[in-house]
Parts: structure tokens; sequence; C-alpha cells
């Protein structure tokens, strides 16, 4: 029941935080992609496609996350057809 | 995520064509996505004219926009590549937005698609490293600059260079089966959403597409994970095949 708990919190921990270090690494990006259209209007089309190109890049690592989940998610039993070994745990 | 998926091909799985259970449908999805693009190719420049107008603009420009790619990133073996490089762009693109059209599924979506298309990337870049470098010169890659650190930084780049198709296929699948499963989360969520108590029971009020936004977000989120596998391809042969100096 352990393995179980520590898989659900797994699961719905797992990409949360995969999720906050991704936005954190995607955010500075976006700063200083501003930053250097700010400083030189013109080159607005090359930073574009970079900024694009290095998002892709900083949530693939945020999408390995997800991946696992949805592989860990096919290992969870399904709660209501054990329900009666899950009373007759609670009730121990 | 074991659930029956319901698309324009559930046909066929029953007679006559009797396919069998285990092969899903994403196969004759990409094989329609295949023949799409090879129609639409062929169709288009059927009358061709000198001046290009209609799909034959169109198919010029992707084509032209790609040369500028792989020149950028090959130097001037660049347009030796384009065929390569531009399948997949093209092939991968098709795939991700298929799935957006109600009654088709990304076969994308599908983990073996995408590791299929990275072990071929990967296939051809070993390949295409030991025809330039021969085999010395391509194990050569791997032992980086300092001789004495060569036991060490040998496996490093190694498993480096294994993990490479790994990610790529990760990449892919992740975003197209992510972008996938919000958006079968939001349509299945509207009629709860918007369903009231009308007399003795419920009723389903207005089916609001709240998927939509999501949608949107996939069409864009195809096209670039479409463009970030080509880019990583060309700049995995960038990586082997030695010192063509990029043009820009």
């Amino acid at each position: 029941m352990l393995y179980l708990l520590g898989l659900a919190l797994a699961v719905g921990f797992g990409v949360a935080i995969a999720a906050l270090g991704g936005s954190l690494g995607q955010g500075r990006a976006v700063a200083s992609a501003v930053e250097a259209i700010a400083r030189q209007p013109e080159a607005t089309g090359n930073i574009r496609t970079l900024l694009i190109i290095g998002l892709a890049f900083i949530e693939s690592l945020t999408i390995y996350a997800l991946v696992l989940a949805f592989l860990l998610l096919g290992k969870l039993p399904d709660p209501i057809g054990n329900i009666n070994e899950l009373v007759r745990y609670l009730g121990r | 995520m074991e659930h029956e998926q319901g698309t324009w091909f559930n046909f066929l799985y029953r007679p006559p064509f009797s396919m069998p259970e285990w092969v899903p449908p994403a196969i004759p999805l990409a094989i329609l996505a295949l023949l799409l693009i090879a129609f639409f190719s062929y169709f288009a420049m059927r009358p061709r004219r000198r001046i290009p107008t209609g799909p034959q603009n169109a198919m010029e420009g992707i084509v032209e926009w790609l040369n500028g790619l792989a020149r950028q990133l090959l130097g001037d073996r660049g347009p030796h590549f384009v065929p390569f490089l531009g399948t997949f762009f093209l092939y991968i693109w098709v795939m991700n937005l298929m799935g957006l059209i109600p009654g088709f599924v990304s076969p994308t979506a599908n983990l073996n698609v995408t590791l299929g298309l990275a072990i071929i990337v990967f296939l051809v870049v070993q390949y295409f490293g030991v025809r330039e470098n021969g085999l010395l010169g391509y194990l050569r890659h791997f032992t980086g600059d300092i001789w004495w650190l060569v036991p060490l930084i040998f496996p490093i780049h190694v498993v480096g260079e294994l993990t490479r198709p790994v990610t790529l296929a990760m990449r892919l699948f992740g975003n197209v089966m992510g972008g996938e499963t919000v958006i079968m989360v939001l349509a299945g969520l509207s009629p709860i959403l918007f369903a009231h108590r009308f007399g003795a029971g419920y009723v389903i009020g207005l089916p609001i597409p709240v998927a939509l936004p999501m949608i949107l977000l996939e069409i864009f989120t195809g096209t670039v994970q479409a463009l970030v596998f080509t880019l990583l391809a060309a700049a995995y042969l960038a990586g082997v095949m030695e010192h063509q100096e990029a043009t820009t």
C-alpha cells in the first residue's frame, strides 16, 4: 500500500516539479529575448526564431517528466474495482 | 491510457480486412499522411509553370526555405541533405496536424512512430560519420581532446550519443501525446461544465468548445516540434561532418 501511495504521489508531483523548473528557465529565455529585441529591433526575426527553438528545447525537459508520468499512470490500480481490499485495509 | 481509439480507420479491424488488434491505428494513418504528401506534391506540379502560382508556389516556397535552412546548418553540403531533412519536416508536420481533425489520431502520438523516426536519424548520422571520417576518425569524435582523460570521456560521449535518438523520440511523442490528451480531457469536460438542473434531471447546456484554444496551441506546437526535430537532425549531421562552416 505504501508502494501505491508513493507511486500516486510521484505521478502527481513529478510533472508539477518539472514544470516549476521548466517555467523558470523559459521565463529567463523570454526575458532576455525581449530585452535583445528592445535593444536592436531590426534583429526581431532572428531573435524570434531563436526564442521559439530555445523554448521548445526547455519545454522538452518538462515533457520527459510527463512521459514518465504517463508510464507510471498505467501502473496504478483501479481504486473502484479494488474497493473491497481498500475497505478491508482501512478497517484493520 | 489503454482505451480503444475510434478513427475513420476502425473499419479495417473488421472483416473483410480483419487487421489484427495489435496493429495501432497509427499505421494506416501514417500511410495516409505519406500518400497525402505524395499526391499533393505530384498534382501541385502537374501544370508546371515558369512563374509558379497556387500549390506549386507553396511547394517551391517550402523547398526554398528548407534549402536555406540546410545551407545555413550544413554549409555547402546542405542542399545534398534537403530531401532527407525535408521529408522529416513535412512528414512529421502532416502527422502532427492530422490529430486535430475529428476522427483522426496523430501517428506521432504513438511512441513507436517517433522512435522509428529517431532511429532512422541515428543510423543515418552514424553512417555519414563513418563515411566522412573513416572508422578511426569517427571514433576520434568520442574521445575529446585531452588524451589522459579518454577512459573517462569516451563512455560519457558514447552514452550521450545513444541518448540522442531517445530524446528526439520522447520530445516529439510527449509534446503530441500531451496536447492530444489535454484536448481529449477538455472536450470530455464541456458537457459536464455546462449541464444545469432542469426540473427532475440535468440538461446539457450550451456545448461550448472549450477545447478550441488547446487545438490552436496544438497547431503551433505541432509545427514547432516538426521544426525542432528537423533542426536537431541537421545539427547532429553537422556535428559528424567535419568543418563545413556555415555561410552565415
